[in-house]
């Protein structure tokens, strides 16, 4: 049986030393694979010595472009940069902060408001057998068309 | 830094952000990368931009090199997959672009497939002309065996080393570069 793969392997010095042997120990009773052998080493022996040149480049050219790309590469991604651990903590702060000032602030500004126009027009309102929905109170546009509210039920 | 620093000392230099570093790992490789990447790819420009893009990769994931492999075994790895990427997104564009005539042609025929070309022996430029098609053969590999071939022949790597860039075993590295080397063997044969 011809050690095909073993045989590029055998060329390319790539085979342990028992394997290579075993190979060496064929190659002397076989000539086909002396011939294989003999052919890959020409074409192992070609491509190495030489093979199609790449195009010039202008090295200055491509390492001033190469410095820019990495810059760029840096800029784009300073947000993914782990942050100070100090400054982190003040904008964790800053935003629970915020939150909890504006969560606080906003039902006190809106029952201001509520309060004022009710009481406003508490009066009239009293008139109106329709208030005792008193879902209705939530409803600022309902309260300002009461009187067409009123009208309609009577 | 002297001209001896070895490539690895350099390259955990630039996991810190050392750019002078850089700039040396870049002089030591730019040729080898951008030569690589042409014999792959066969495009000066997309050879150009791919190996640049190898390098930017060096540079925003050294800091993660371990150091157990060797910087230029690390380094291959990322530009013959950033080689093979590259063929493959160019492979999907080409056949979306493709007359509809052409569309049913795999990107080159496969070498063994092929009739062998006519030669010409009373050609005084027979011996180059030959070297010249057993690269034409060697760009209708593929991709695995070209990369083999050319990381053995061009870059003289062992095998063992091949195999760490292609991230498979080093008998399937022993196949692809049999593969190659039988496909090619019929035009060496001819001369």
């Amino acid at each position: 049986m011809h050690p095909d793969t073993e045989l590029t392997a055998f060329v390319a010095g790539a085979l342990a030393p028992a394997e290579r042997a075993r190979v060496a120990a064929h190659l002397e009773s076989c000539a086909d694979c002396r011939q294989a052998v003999e052919e890959s080493r020409a074409v192992l022996a070609r491509l190495a010595a030489g093979g199609p040149v790449p195009p010039p480049i202008d090295w200055g050219r491509y390492g001033a472009d190469l410095r820019a790309r990495v810059q760029s590469a840096g800029r784009r991604s300073w947000w993914v940069r782990p942050m100070p651990a100090v400054l982190a903590a003040g904008a964790v702060t800053a935003v629970l902060l915020l939150a909890l000032h504006g969560l606080d602030r906003r039902p006190v500004e809106l029952a201001a408001v509520e309060e004022t126009m009710l009481g406003a027009r508490l009066p009239l309102l009293q008139q109106y057998r329709v208030v005792e929905r008193l879902d209705l109170l939530e409803d600022l546009d309902a309260i300002r068309h009461l009187d067409r509210l009123g009208n309609a039920g009577r | 830094m002297t001209q001896e620093t070895s490539d690895e000392a350099l390259c955990r230099r630039v996991g810190a952000r050392d750019e002078a570093a850089f700039e040396v790992l870049v002089a030591r490789y730019q040729g080898r990368a951008y030569r690589l990447a042409w014999s792959l790819l066969r495009n000066a420009e997309d050879a150009r931009d791919v190996s640049q893009e190898a390098f930017l990769r060096v540079y925003r994931t050294a800091a993660g090199f371990r150091g157990d492999a060797r910087f230029s075994t690390w380094f291959y790895r990322i530009l013959v997959n950033l080689c093979l990427d590259h063929r493959r997104r160019g492979r999907w564009w080409q056949r979306l672009l493709m007359r509809p005539d052409e569309a049913g042609e795999p990107e080159a025929p496969s070498l063994e497939r092929q009739p062998a070309p006519p030669f010409d022996p009373g050609d005084v430029l027979g011996r180059e002309q030959t070297l010249a098609r057993l690269w034409a053969a060697v760009d209708r590999l593929s991709p695995q065996q070209r990369a083999a071939i050319v990381l053995h022949a061009q870059e003289e790597l062992p095998t063992s080393q091949i195999a760490e860039v292609l991230k498979c075993s080093e008998a399937t590295v022993r196949v692809h570069l049999h593969r190659a080397v039988s496909s090619l063997r019929k035009l060496v044969r001819q001369d």
